[in-house]
């Protein structure tokens, strides 16, 4: 049998849960700290 | 600790150390993957298959850090009422879980050229699922606590389900050991490696590398909550200056 | 004041802990039998398998045991745990990691005979991860046998 796919299978479903969970975690702390900034700015 | 224990104090170390960390982890993560797809010499029985450990080990072992991370949390917030360890708790719980699923997954993925199963209900697939579920019962936990108005953190109830939780963590270390199961039994131990180094080494790499992202990760989701609280305390104070506001016109 | 309160709740958290813990693994075991993925040679032979009653068996293949039948599908060995060991028989296309001393867990039910009758079989691997050269041997993929030097 050849393994070559299933170790792409294995190495693409980790690294697409990294990069996917990096740009989410990323987006999230850059608007909350943008909006705090923001507040701090108006007062 | 106690250092910590000032959000403001908290901040000034962590805005420098996220870039830092996410960068260097996700360099050396991926040069550990790079050298064990293509440097490292195939397994004597499993062939090229066995490329697969250096993503599925640091998988596994963020997987029940993760918990372990969140149970040591929730002692810290019960006990000493620490404000930012309920942050760290409701921050480590989307990367743990999403590592416990890639081990699940790239175990799967293994076990069809090796084994010849995909799954099995054995003793430590088992144990796995369970705290895949024990996470995500968590995640919810930690969002009604978010919408019950804990500054962020997360509640009593979301933090002593974490300790229970944490019983099924020696259960996963020892299953392969308790019963007899098909995953095989420890291969790094207190005595040393029945894994050759030459297929070793990377492993060192991978697991470094996948620590290092995984706390940039968790320190980005604690930077959000924070600013996340910070705008709703202000929200809410103004939202009380209206109120007060209506009732008395200057 | 405040000390002592906290001091009463590590206290609390700490017993509360210890007894989760080792309530967990009491409970894990108890379900110690129940919860063994399969039985070993040893095992069917003291515990009495019913023939018929399907189990799972787990073991080594014993070395030079593997016989291939006539029509070619068919294969004859002997499953061993060190303590026992047992005839088992197979009709079908075994794993590509299923060879002469290495593990195997097979699903079937023991006939009246005796002899272990595989509807299905899993290759188990050990603890072990070498390259091939080192272990000086090579594997014939249509044999399913290790040819050269074991060491």
């Amino acid at each position: 049998m050849n393994h070559w796919p299933f170790i792409i299978a294995a190495y693409g479903v980790t690294i697409a849960g990294v990069l996917g969970l990096s740009v989410v975690s990323w987006r999230a702390m850059r608007s909350a700290e943008a909006r705090a900034d923001a507040m701090k700015r108006d007062r | 600790m106690h250092i910590f224990a000032n959000p403001a104090r908290f901040l000034s170390i962590a805005r420098p150390a996220t870039p830092w960390l996410f960068w260097t982890g996700l360099v050396v993560l991926l040069a550990g993957c790079a050298c064990g797809l293509f440097l490292t010499p195939a397994d004597y029985l499993q062939g090229d298959s066995v490329r697969i450990l250096y993503v599925h080990v640091p998988a596994a072992w963020l997987g029940m850090g993760g918990w372990s991370g969140i149970a040591i949390a929730a002692i810290m917030q019960m006990v000493w009422r620490h404000p930012l360890a309920a942050i760290a708790g409701r921050a480590i719980a989307v990367p743990g879980a999403l590592f416990t699923a890639i081990c699940l997954a790239s175990g799967s993925i293994w076990g069809r050229p090796t084994w010849g199963t995909w799954w099995e209900w054995d003793g430590r697939m088992t144990s796995m699922l369970v705290l895949l579920f024990l996470y995500i019962g968590y995640i919810a936990l930690a969002r009604a606590s978010a919408a019950s108005g804990q500054s962020g953190g997360v509640s009593r109830v979301t933090a002593i389900f974490a300790l229970v939780g944490a019983v099924n963590l020696p259960i996963i270390n020892r299953s392969v050991v308790w019963w007899n199961s098909l995953h095989q039994g420890p291969s790094i131990t207190m005595r040393g490696s029945t894994i050759d180094m030459a297929i070793l080494w990377p492993l060192g790499l991978t697991l470094l590398g996948f620590t290092f992202w995984f706390a940039a990760i968790v320190l980005m989701r604690m930077r959000a909550i924070l600013a996340e609280t910070k705008v709703e305390a202000r929200m809410q104070r103004m939202a009380r200056d209206a109120a007060v506001g209506e009732r008395v016109p200057a | 004041m405040a000390m002592k309160s906290k001091h009463q709740r590590l206290i609390l958290v700490l017993i509360a802990l210890v007894a989760l813990i080792g309530a967990g693994l009491l409970a894990a075991s108890a379900l110690k039998d129940e919860a063994a993925y399969f039985y070993t040679p040893y095992d069917a032979k003291t515990k009495g398998v019913d023939p018929g009653k399907a189990i799972r068996l787990g073991g080594m293949v014993v070395k030079g045991s593997l016989k291939r039948a006539a029509d070619g599908v068919t294969i004859h060995f002997q499953v061993s745990d060190g303590k026992a060991s047992v005839p088992a028989t197979f009709t079908g296309i075994a794993p590509d990691l299923f060879r002469e001393g290495s593990g195997v867990v097979a699903e079937g039910s023991f006939d009246k005979g005796g002899t272990f009758v595989a509807t299905n079989l899993l290759a188990k691997h050990d603890e072990r991860y070498m390259p091939r050269e080192l272990d000086g041997m090579s594997y014939n993929e249509t044999t399913h046998q290790i040819e050269g030097q074991v060491k």
